[in-house]
């Protein structure tokens, strides 16, 4: 490996590098705040996202609970209509995109490449401009909180035509739209960076049959983000062209249609959910082998299905649009394909439940996650194959049925499975590990809560209540179960609060554990607690799959074969790390000043002024962006060499 | 792995000499089907033969384009895997829009209805 | 390690990668596979509008001009043969080809841009199209100004490109070699707006009162800003064009300019795609 390294004509030379001038100075700070600023290191890009999801979890969390305060009684007043509009928009826009999405960038960042053995992703700068336009589009759509204008609300999916400008004026659809789609780039561009990376930078001996489940899921994840982001941008750029310039996408009385929305929406919007599943399959794979003490069961299947799961997700999208009126033929051919999906997922579940079975389970916090996941997402997908049929849906659709539905698959099946990720990956990260007690505690509450709120909602919805409406009357027989499920919400609050207070605890003060403390499987954990800058000292030689369960009981063969890489990798010139750059940052800044610019931008402005201000402020960002950009092709990528025994001290 | 790599650099020298005439070539093509097509349009033929010829031509000249000038075919097959899993998508997504908005009920209002809507938005 | 033998790097293998694939190809790709989905999605709402329009929509026969969406087709398809010849001189380590293909490059889309932009002003105040007035103008001017966009990036990217072939080997701690850079960028800029300004300005006059030595000399007159602008940006570019010692960009660079190949070639076949769909098929 370290002779390949040496012998790419497309890796840059230290030696060859120029002395530059001040402007592309390189930053070298490895603590503080231009240390973070400047990072290009992906467990600290992982963190950044991590530290980011989980505040934006509990804003959108505060969002849900006033929700449910609205809807504990009829005809309550606790919000006005408009201000329960913005909270459920808000509520979903902020939990999809701001939460469970980054949750799974950070793993993807911080896992993935320790899986296969990399050093970093592929392109490091670009993984940070993700983080920082992540940042950017995260504080646009979430700036009409504290305008005149108000939050966004016309929903998470914004369907035209209320979202033109006939019916919502004013710009807080706008921030929405244009946060939308810096996520959206941000988006894109890690996904490809993370495609590049498990493609062509795993370790010798890593083919593609022997990555870890979770890294084929953020594969087939990242192929996922990649298609189906374009049909949302495309989507926003005709919103956002009426909304700016009377363009007719959505204009029916110049011939616009306002279903084009609606389908460009969901043909995004169901990979969308997908892209919002599959991470969480991928941690759940990982979790189960190493708490039932046995391989994975069915490897090769449960890669096939993962992968088309993500293929066939590209072909279910009217399934959320039974009800517009398509026609016999598309609606079955839709009813069909969704019925299609569900065999795959099926077919995971049973290799899980394979997996356990004869196993010696040990029931750690992650594994009591893990098996909350599989009962509550079942669970999710029997109300799921129910949507499937089309004239059941008919009754069903835009009911509270559909709301318990996709809470059962995004907190049961997203959520769990990422909150057990986070006990199970804890130790790596951080070198300490969350009590026992107080994991299992945070788990039950969480459990419990989350069923009162949302089990109730099936019969609620099924008896007729609508989603979207802010209050209900007290005739309708829907209180009961509404008032249980506010009692529910508080309840599953109250187990977040639990569990997020216990994991700030631990990372400050909790227990430090010993190197692989659940003798796992996989790669990461052959790494010091938490992982030195550079990852590998040796890039290993992979002979298997779980090939740190091989390592363990094969350590001479191992020990050997380490011993004569670390002499070929100090015979080169040590380890090839990537220099920081402050131009990511920058990119971002520009993109975030750019983007609030074309939002506040006046759809009728004076004809005689040719620049006005806000289009000055677009211009402004869009110079910052493509002058950071610039210096960012100018910097060079040569890196800099270090030698872990001069790290350490010791070799 | 590396003797096919020698094996191949070797093999690419002699090709890098006729690139050159192969991408001349290939462009005087593209200009002569571009040529066709253009005279096509106003022949006296039935619009589905016109358009099948149309289609037929613009996907050889994007195939040849992909192939030659964007080197796939002296690439690893893995790029024109990932490039047409793109493709395959993005085409698979547009005709399944387009029978969806070719089917009946998905007709838009006709034109007393277009009246009735024009009148109210403006009321 | 460095390579002396022109044509001694195999840039199709990269030692370093799984596939032996380099990065920035495969990056490239991805993104291009990802652009896919998103004109098939712009084409889509094109196409749908076509087949279902409203009554009253223009008939865009009469508002096309097969003539110059021919000529600038063709124009494109030019371009990119001499992007495949940049990268293929770049290969060989030749700078003064890979120097002339990519300005050749540059200059072919922007003859594509100058048409569009006179395309454009022709629909809005002569026939009338505009992108408010009408569903086909809203499709129309959407579809064609994106894949416009793109053009412009590219020939964006490309002029950068050009200007990265002079940065020398020996950048020295003072700011000489970045100040020339920018001027360099500030002057590629100026003549590509200039001369579109001035090439649009003649066709224009020539349209309105046909070719004679007067009409030639009040032209002048009336541009005489911007001819006496492009004169010195032309001048400046010939001027820091000239070689001033050893340059920091050689076989090595392949990839980058290799990159943006693909990039540009996509555009050209996003464009294939578009004269049929838009402009031919509403002809038969």
């Amino acid at each position: 490996m370290a002779d390949a390294l040496a012998k790419s004509d497309f890796l840059g030379r230290e030696e060859q590098a120029a002395p530059k001038p001040f402007v592309l100075w390189r930053p070298t700070a490895k603590t503080g705040l231009i240390s973070w600023l400047t990072t290009v290191d992906h467990k600290r890009i992982g963190f950044l996202y991590g530290i980011s999801a989980l505040f934006f979890f509990l804003v959108g969390g505060v969002e849900a609970l006033f929700i449910r305060i609205q809807l504990a009684v009829p005809n309550n007043s606790f919000l006005t209509s408009t201000q329960y509009n913005e909270m459920f928009t808000m509520h979903a826009t902020t939990m999809i995109f701001l939460a469970i999405m980054p949750l799974s960038a950070a793993f993807f960042n911080f896992i993935m490449p320790l899986q296969i053995g990399a050093r970093d992703v592929a392109f490091p700068r670009l993984n940070a401009f993700s983080f920082w336009t992540f940042l950017a589009g995260a504080i646009i759509v979430n700036l009409g909180w504290f305008l005149k204008s108000g939050a966004p609300d016309a929903g998470w999916f914004s369907y035209a035509p209320l979202s033109t400008r006939t019916y919502t004026p004013g710009h807080a659809l706008d921030m929405w739209v244009m946060g939308i789609q810096l996520l959206g780039v941000a988006s894109i561009a890690a996904s490809l960076n993370f495609v590049i990376t498990i493609i062509n930078l795993r370790a010798p001996g890593m083919t593609m049959m022997r990555l870890p489940v979770f890294t084929w899921m953020t594969l087939v994840t990242a192929f996922l983000i990649i298609l189906a982001f374009p049909a949302i941008t495309i989507a926003l750029v005709e919103l956002m062209m009426d909304r700016l310039f009377g363009t007719n996408f959505f204009e029916v009385s110049n011939g616009g249609m306002p279903i084009l929305w609606t389908h460009l929406f969901w043909v995004f919007g169901h990979p969308e959910v997908y892209i919002l599943i599959l991470p969480g399959m991928g941690v759940i794979s990982e979790i189960l082998p190493t708490f039932s003490r046995k391989p994975l069961f069915g490897y090769p299947i449960v890669v096939f299905s993962g992968a088309s799961i993500g293929f066939l997700g590209f072909g279910v999208w009217s399934h959320h649009m039974f009800t517009t009126g398509m026609g016999t033929m598309g609606t079955a051919a839709f009813a069909f394909t969704t019925m299609a999906i569900a065999v795959p997922t099926g077919v995971k579940i049973f290799n899980w439940i394979g997996t356990m079975w004869g196993g010696h389970l040990q029931m750690r916090t992650p594994m009591i996650f893990a098996l909350g996941f599989i009962w509550l997402f079942m669970l999710g997908g029997f109300s799921g194959v129910m949507h499937a049929a089309a004239p059941a849906d008919s009754q069903q659709h835009s009911s509270y049925f559909v709301v318990a539905h996709f809470h059962y698959v995004l907190i049961g099946g997203s959520l769990f499975s990422l909150l057990a990720g986070i006990h199970y990956w804890f130790p790596l990260m951080f070198g300490r590990k969350v009590s026992e007690f107080w994991g299992k505690l945070s788990f039950w509450v969480i459990f419990c809560g989350f069923n009162i709120t949302f089990f109730p909602l099936h019969f609620v919805g099924l008896d007729g209540m609508p989603r979207r409406t802010f209050t209900y009357d007290a005739n309708m027989g829907w209180s009961q179960g509404n008032l249980v499920a506010t009692i529910g919400a508080f309840i599953l609050g109250v187990g977040v609060a639990i569990y997020f207070g216990v994991m700030i605890y631990t990372f400050f003060k909790g227990e430090r554990t010993r190197h692989d403390p659940w003798d796992a499987r996989t790669l990461e954990w052959s790494l010091p607690n938490p992982p030195p800058e550079y990852n590998y000292r040796v890039i290993p030689t992979v002979h298997a799959r779980d090939n740190w369960w091989y390592e363990k009981h094969h350590q001479a063969e191992v020990s050997a074969e380490n011993a004569k890489h670390a002499a070929e990798e100090a015979a080169h010139g040590g380890i090839h790390m990537p220099f920081q750059s402050i131009y990511p940052f920058f990119a971002g800044i520009g993109i975030l000043i750019g983007a609030i610019g074309i939002a506040v931008i006046d759809p009728n402005p004076d004809p005689h002024v040719i620049i006005g201000r806000k289009l000055a402020v677009t211009l402004v960002g869009l110079l910052i962006l493509v002058v950071s950009v610039y210096l960012w092709s100018l910097e060079g990528n040569e890196g800099y060499h270090l030698h872990p025994e001069d790290e350490e001290g010791h070799s | 792995m590396s003797a096919t790599a020698h094996a191949a650099t070797a093999g690419s020298h002699e090709l890098e000499e006729s690139k050159f005439q192969i991408y001349v070539q290939i462009a005087m093509l593209l200009a002569v089907i571009t040529g066709i097509e253009i005279i096509t349009v106003y022949l006296p033929f039935a619009v589905p033969i016109l358009f099948a010829i149309l289609v037929v031509f613009s996907a050889v000249k994007f195939l040849f384009v992909i192939f030659f000038f964007m080197h796939l075919r002296w690439d690893r097959p893995f790029c024109t895997i990932l490039f047409f899993i793109g493709l395959i998508l993005g085409g698979g997504t547009m005709w399944a829009l387009l029978r969806l908005f070719g089917a009946e009920a998905s007709m838009p209002l006709s034109s007393a209805m277009l009246e009735t809507v024009r009148w109210a938005a403006v009321a | 390690m460095s390579s002396t033998a022109a044509g001694a790097i195999d840039h199709h293998f990269d030692p370093s990668t799984s596939t032996g694939i380099p990065n920035k190809k495969l990056l490239m790709w991805a993104f291009l596979a990802s652009d896919c989905m998103f004109f098939g999605c712009l084409i889509s709402t094109h196409l749908i509008y076509r087949l279902h329009p409203p009554p009253g929509v223009p008939s865009a026969r009469s508002v096309f001009s097969i003539e110059l969406t021919s000529f600038s087709t063709f124009i494109l398809l030019m371009s990119s043969l001499m992007m495949a010849l940049a990268v293929n001189a770049i290969q060989k380590g030749n700078l003064k080809s890979l120097r002339a293909s990519l300005l050749t490059t540059i200059f072919f889309g922007c003859i594509f841009l100058g048409c569009q932009v006179y395309e454009f002003n022709n629909f809005v105040f002569e026939k009338h199209l505009t992108i408010t007035n009408s569903i086909l103008g809203t499709t129309f001017f959407t579809l064609t100004g994106t894949h416009g966009c793109h053009v412009a990036v590219g020939v964006f990217w490309l002029m950068l490109m050009y200007i990265r072939t002079f940065q020398p080997r020996d950048s020295s701690r003072d700011l000489r070699w970045f100040l020339c850079n920018a001027l360099h960028i500030v002057a590629f800029i100026a003549t590509i707006l200039l001369g579109m300004r001035l090439v649009l300005g003649v066709v224009r006059g020539m349209e309105a009162t046909g070719v004679s030595a007067a009409t030639l000399a009040h032209f002048a007159r009336g541009y005489f800003a911007e001819l006496l602008g492009i004169v010195v940006s032309l001048g400046l570019l010939r001027w820091l064009a000239q070689p001033r010692g050893a340059v920091g960009f050689n076989e090595t660079n392949a990839i980058d300019v290799e990159m943006m190949g693909l990039y540009w070639h996509f555009v050209d076949i996003v464009w294939i795609v578009i004269f049929t769909v838009v402009y031919l098929l509403e002809y038969i």
